[in-house]
């Protein structure tokens, strides 16, 4: 299976989960946009979270026998788009922002009992944006995107001159900083917001650039938990290609290959991880959801697109609604 | 029977229409509006450079007034040229080190206080205020220097350190005028790459990149308007109003920078005509989009009072709501439907960034 957030033909926000040949299983409502999906086969449930800064969390059943639960953000707190459960469900962490201190916060909640809100961990940045946990199950990786922003100033972004975008490692069992790694200082305008995780642990990570347009830094890059952190040198007219903007990553089944997309240059990428090279470079307009697809990956679209790429042995398909920017693969 | 000829081929012509349409709309937007509107900003800005150095070597009430009116002045012409957030404006932090609002914990308040308490004289001097933080060196400083508690003293010899801090501010204010004027006055520059977009520049390949980037701007720039500088400060549902959280409350600039904004970015429509070259079924939109303009103009019309009166007073709090409203008609107008009568990507994942 696979689930998106997306936008009806009405202009209603909504999330959809959608069978192996792209049969539409379900759709759910969001009270407003929704960004990206965890699943956690351990507790049944699915979450959607709000597109950041966003106030809900719609906890649905993949299977449809319960009716979804919203949860709202505690006071001083806001949802940034992302999360994912415990490696039992017990728990749902998801990426927020502490708005009046600048301070991304992982919130974490019991997935148990009704989804009380039980704690919080620092995610050590400002505006994290993606988190993912690493193989071993007791690592977080979040990538604190760098940008300021608050709820007075809507999606205004209020500190370009001194971002500060990372990679962070935190223990999940205490919350501790294990590790955190930053590109050159020269790349500080250079927000971390995407990631995947390839067969040897490596965490390749997606860019948006928030300096002048003239400027086109690499983009692509991986981190990994014994320290290092490096860009990958893209052709320049692929890198020309992605406008600056990478808005998801993707690993393939095997690991062997990460996707990148650009909805702003309407570019999707195959990358080799041992070659560090493009594999593929394909075009959709507008597309920006990515996930594995059997040999290669499915990428999703602004315009309601569905299409396999890289392998992917799979027909091209429209729906009568846009998609979100991240589609994930649900495994049976 | 010429104009019916015409007519017909407008609607035989369509799609070749719509990849010639883009250069002239191009380049009217960067010779009719981004040049000449980043020159009269240079040239304000040299005249409060002028009017601030003259008040430090002869201070009175009048060259303070003069002062005052240069300032109210710059900071209009530079409200007209905000939203072009590409090139030069987007390098060397000169957006931020221009004005750098909001300022959220007021931490450049409390910067510029200290440097006026300690007279920081490495702040009176433009070479070593530009490496200064950017929230020193701009409009923002400048204001609270020429309006802010204590600028009274800017009448007086008791002044002198404060007058020679706001003349340093203004020349940098001045200085990257000229670098913003002179960028784009460049042949080969910013300027050249969008009028005649070409693959070989990493900015604008196509006419329709730089197309999209030029109603991208006007978007973002509505968006920024309501978002940072009428929002923030009227009450809302469930919140008192924050007049101290509006731009330039000081000088009582407040709404004449809204106006300014709006105003430059009509003009920018208007002048380089990108909505005027669209299908003949979109024909309507231009004139949606101008009359939308001056609904919001109205309203500003309505708010006559200082921001701190105007958040109390009930025709004027409604004057304001609306201006958030229309901003966002405007918005939705441009961002939504323009971009589509363009044939530019509109997929709503790729509106704007996450």
């Amino acid at each position: 299976m696979f689930a998106s957030s997306v936008q009806t033909a009405s202009g209603r926000y909504g999330a959809v989960l959608l069978g192996e040949r792209g049969d539409v299983i379900a759709s759910i409502d969001l009270p407003d946009r929704g960004h990206d999906i965890t699943v956690s086969r351990e507790a049944g449930r699915g979450v959607v979270f709000a597109r950041q800064p966003g106030t809900f969390a719609v906890v649905f059943d993949p299977a449809g026998r319960e009716a979804p639960v919203t949860l709202t953000s505690v006071e001083g707190r806001h949802f940034f788009g992302h999360g994912v459960f415990s490696p039992n469900g017990n728990l749902l962490y998801a990426t927020e922002s502490d708005f009046e201190a600048a301070q991304g916060i992982i919130g974490i909640y019991d997935a148990s009992d009704g989804y009380g809100r039980v704690g919080e961990f620092p995610t050590y940045g400002t505006g994290p944006h993606e988190m993912l946990l690493m193989p071993d199950g007791i690592h977080f990786v979040v990538a604190n995107g760098g940008i300021e922003t608050h709820p007075d100033y809507g999606r205004a972004e209020l500190n370009l001159q001194t971002m500060d975008p990372s990679v962070v490692f935190i223990d999940r069992r205490d919350g501790s900083l294990m590790g955190q790694l930053r590109l050159d200082a020269g790349l500080h305008q250079l927000s971390i917001r995407h990631m995947a995780i390839d067969a040897r642990s490596r965490v390749w990570f997606g860019c948006q650039y928030k300096g002048a347009p003239s400027d086109s830094p690499q983009l692509v890059g991986y981190a990994s938990m014994d320290g290092a952190i490096e860009l990958i040198e893209l052709p320049p007219e692929t890198l020309a290609d992605l406008r600056n903007y990478v808005g998801s990553v993707a690993v393939s089944t095997d690991g062997n290959r990460v996707a990148v997309s650009s909805p702003e240059g309407n570019l999707l990428v195959a990358i080799d991880v041992e070659g560090r090279r493009p594999v593929l470079v394909e075009t959709l307009r507008s597309g920006c959801g990515l996930a594995a697809d059997d040999k290669g990956f499915v990428a999703t679209s602004g315009e309601g697109e569905m299409v396999g790429i890289a392998g992917a042995s799979r027909e091209p398909q429209h729906f009568p609604f846009l998609f979100d920017n991240h589609m994930l693969r649900i495994d049976a | 029977m010429r104009k019916l000829l015409v007519g017909m081929m407008l609607i035989l012509s369509g799609p070749t229409l719509a990849q010639e349409a883009p250069g002239k709309v191009l380049e009217a937007a960067v010779n009719q509006v981004i040049r000449p509107g980043m020159s009269a900003f240079a040239e304000k800005a040299g005249v409060l450079e002028g009017s601030v150095a003259a008040l430090c070597s002869d201070p009175s009430a009048e060259g303070l007034e003069t002062a005052h009116d240069a300032f109210a002045d710059a900071a209009i012409a530079y409200g007209h040229v905000e939203f072009i957030r590409i090139g030069p404006l987007m390098e060397d932090n000169r957006a931020e080190r221009l004005l750098f609002f909001p300022d959220r914990k007021g931490i450049g308040l409390r910067q510029v206080q200290a440097i006026l308490a300690n007279e920081d004289a490495s702040a009176a001097d433009v070479a070593s205020l530009r490496g200064k933080s950017v929230a020193v060196q701009g409009f923002g400083a400048l204001e609270f220097v020429l309006h802010g508690t204590g600028f009274e003293a800017l009448t007086g010899a008791e002044g002198q350190f404060r007058c020679q801090y706001g003349a340093a501010i203004a020349t940098n204010i001045s200085d990257i005028a000229d670098e913003l004027a002179f960028a784009w006055q460049q042949e080969n520059g910013i300027a050249a790459h969008l009028m005649q977009p070409a693959p070989e520049y990493d900015d604008y390949r196509t006419p329709t990149e730089a197309l999209e980037e030029i109603v991208g701007l006007v978007s973002h720039g509505l968006e920024a308007t309501r978002d940072t500088r009428i929002n923030p400060f009227i009450a809302k549902a469930d919140a008192a109003p924050k007049p101290k959280l509006a731009l330039f409350w000081r000088s009582g600039l407040t709404m004449a920078m809204i106006r300014a904004n709006l105003e430059g970015m009509r003009r920018f429509i208007d002048q380089s005509g990108v909505a005027r070259n669209v299908a003949e079924k979109d024909k309507g939109l231009d004139n949606s989009i101008a009359f939308e303009f001056s609904n919001a103009n109205r309203a500003l019309d309505l708010v006559t009072s200082p921001v701190e009166q105007a958040v109390e007073d009930p025709k004027q709090v409604q004057a304001l709501h609306y201006l958030v409203l229309v901003t966002g008609s405007l918005q939705a107008q441009v961002g939504e439907q323009l971009s589509a009568a363009l044939g530019l990507s509109v997929g709503f994942s790729s509106l704007d960034g996450d």
